[in-house]
């Protein structure tokens, strides 16, 4: 398995757009010029207008996003990917990825998935899902597998906990629990 | 098999005997780091107190705040930033260093470079405290469970090793060395991993440019970038230190993942043209281009060695008019040094506008540039919108390719004028 006991956010839907280029540097997305644009209405309206107009208009809930080499690289900024959000995007899947956007999408809680090879695997619009528990990324359109790299666990955490606050929360939670299991006195507890 | 230095720091920092690169761990940082900034600082002050209950910190030793950007403010909402950062601290009695300069640089003057030591801020170019043979690792808004734990959750790096041997010929500073690294390993070569420097060379460099190469380590994918200090490093980082530490070095048959060999003497001045870090070129290719601005400066340049490049460029000389050359000293002590040397006076007489020092000119809140305008920069970066508007162009280079470019009002050569 994967990523063991931890019940990782459902990655299924149709592949939204493929980014070839390596070395992406996501504040494209929405274009540098809107990059301090706080309302997320705006900013999905916005994004892919260089790449796809009509962009907002096809995207469906649960679909993917899917990238080259060195995704993220550059100076990435959060508003392109909460903005996919925004438009129902789930996960972004890569040849590989820049660790300073690894990073700040994971501490979202933004699911990314480093995979060798996924240019090849997939068409636009294929249907394809990420399977945790086996490790691959399947297919459904062409009927194929491929395996992906395992998420560091913390990474893996902080997705399955929804982002970087609340896997904190719960760290801190166990944390606490654990230190009043180590501390109860004997004579307490032989009452 | 023996360890890297990254794998010692962590497995001091995690309390384990010992640690391997791809190990899953939670490392106790010496030292986290931060300078105040909207949707950083404010938010971990903010969610300490009302999501954890931290009403203060319980080391505030191994904590350390900086004020460089908007210093000096332009806006009120910027004063209340500092003013909340001010109380914070003062209320944590955590150490803030406020208008001492940069804070990459600063915390290597006031002993957060420790040899030896874990430290984590959110940006990455602390990865320069990596010069002292510190591990110094931006972590982005991750740096939080610093903030609100004692440890930090990360994965054991692996290690590319660089070997730097040869010695640069003049014109050619550390900022081509760099950049060639880019170009020779690639924008993605580092990637999660940390890059170790060593060879016949290193000991021989200054440690300004030793800064200036690991504190940009992040464009070649780096994780940080760290050096196995030598006697030149600890004879400036211990008499400083912040904490008692034995500096730690890589075994000479630890494990890298590659290993690569760069001959100093062959390299040329490069420019690295908008707009990404990932494309380097020679400088002879670009000679000619127009330009309206030059900036010397940021946490990567601007130190003495780059001010005396400048100057020695443009001394006599002078700045063609319609340029505007800002040249801002990385830190207070750096730019007292610049003075009692005569820096300071050659570079104004030339005409360069020369400022205290301030992150503001590297990414554009102060000396904006318009659409269609176009700099030379030691900037750390080039993206578009970088220092202004998104359709003005930045071309990174050595101090003294912007010191020649600001005379000649294009971008110039700079050996002619040493």
């Amino acid at each position: 398995m994967a990523q063991p006991n931890l019940k990782m956010p459902v990655m299924r839907g149709r592949v939204a757009f493929i980014f070839d280029e390596v070395n992406f540097d996501v504040d494209q997305i929405v274009g540098v010029k809107n990059i301090k644009i706080t309302d997320v209405d705006e900013l999905a309206q916005l994004a892919m207008q260089a790449y796809d107009p009509d962009f907002a208009k096809s995207v469906r809930p649960g679909d993917l996003l899917v990238g080259a080499d060195n995704f993220g690289y550059g100076h990435p900024h959060y508003p392109p990917m909460k903005a996919m959000r925004h438009l129902g995007v789930t996960g972004v899947i890569a040849e590989s990825f820049s660790p300073g956007y690894w990073r700040g999408e994971v501490s979202m809680g933004f699911p990314q998935v480093s995979c060798p090879g996924i240019l090849g695997f997939v068409r636009r619009w294929d249907e394809i899902e990420v399977d945790w528990e086996a490790g691959v990324v399947r297919n459904h359109t062409q009927g194929t597998e491929i395996p992906f790299e395992p998420l560091p666990q913390a990474d893996a955490e902080m997705i399955e906990a929804g982002g970087l606050v609340p896997f904190l929360k719960r760290q801190a939670a166990q944390q606490r629990e654990q230190k009043e299991h180590a501390h109860v006195p004997s004579d307490f507890r032989a009452i | 098999m023996g360890y890297t230095i990254t794998e010692k720091i962590l497995a001091r920092a995690a309390g384990l005997p010992a640690v391997r690169a791809g190990q899953d761990i939670k490392a106790k940082p010496d030292f986290v780091l931060a300078y105040d900034f909207p949707g950083y600082t404010d938010v971990y002050f903010k969610t300490m107190k009302e999501d954890f209950g931290i009403e203060r910190v319980a080391e505030p030793e191994r904590f350390g705040i900086f004020i460089d950007h908007m210093v000096p403010t332009a806006t009120a909402k910027e004063e209340e930033l500092h003013i909340n950062t001010r109380n914070w601290c003062a209320e944590n009695d955590v150490p803030l260093f406020e208008r001492h300069g940069i804070g990459h640089q600063v915390a290597a003057e006031v002993g957060y470079a420790t040899p030896g030591a874990f430290v984590v801020h959110f940006d990455g170019h602390v990865s320069q405290l990596g010069t002292f043979g510190t591990l110094a690792i931006g972590l982005r808004r991750n740096v939080m469970e610093a903030f609100v734990s004692d440890t930090v959750s990360i994965r054991v790096p692996d290690t590319v090793r660089v070997n730097l041997r040869g010695s640069l010929r003049p014109g050619v500073m550390a900022r081509d060395v760099f950049h060639h690294l880019v170009r020779r390993l690639g924008p993605s070569s580092c990637r999660f991993q940390v890059l170790e420097l060593g060879g016949p060379s290193v000991a021989a460099m200054s440690t300004e440019g030793l800064q200036t190469i690991t504190g940009l380590a992040m464009f070649t994918g780096a994780l940080t970038a760290i050096v196995n200090p030598d006697p030149v490093r600890l004879d400036y980082a211990l008499p400083r230190a912040r904490k008692k530490l034995e500096p730690v070095s890589s075994d000479p048959d630890a494990q890298y993942s590659a290993v690569h060999d760069i001959d100093l003497s062959d390299l040329e001045p490069i420019v690295v043209v908008p707009p990404t870090p990932a494309d380097t070129r020679d400088l002879t290719e670009f000679l000619g281009l127009e330009i309206n601005a030059g900036y010397l400066g940021s946490c990567a340049s601007g130190r003495l060695e780059d001010l005396r490049a400048a100057a020695k460029v443009l001394d006599g000389r002078r700045v063609k008019t319609g340029v505007s050359l800002h040249i801002v000293p990385t830190s207070q002590e750096l730019m007292a040094a610049a003075a009692r040397e005569g820096l300071v006076s050659t570079l104004v007489e030339a005409g360069a506008f020369v400022s205290s020092p301030s992150c503001d000119y590297c990414f554009g809140r102060i000396a904006t540039m318009t659409a269609g305008q176009r700099a030379v920069s030691t900037g750390t970066l080039n993206v578009r919108g970088r220092m202004g508007s998104p359709d003005s162009e930045i071309y990174l280079c050595n101090a003294a390719v912007v010191a020649a470019s600001a005379i000649e009002g294009r971008i110039a050569d700079p050996r002619p004028y040493l």
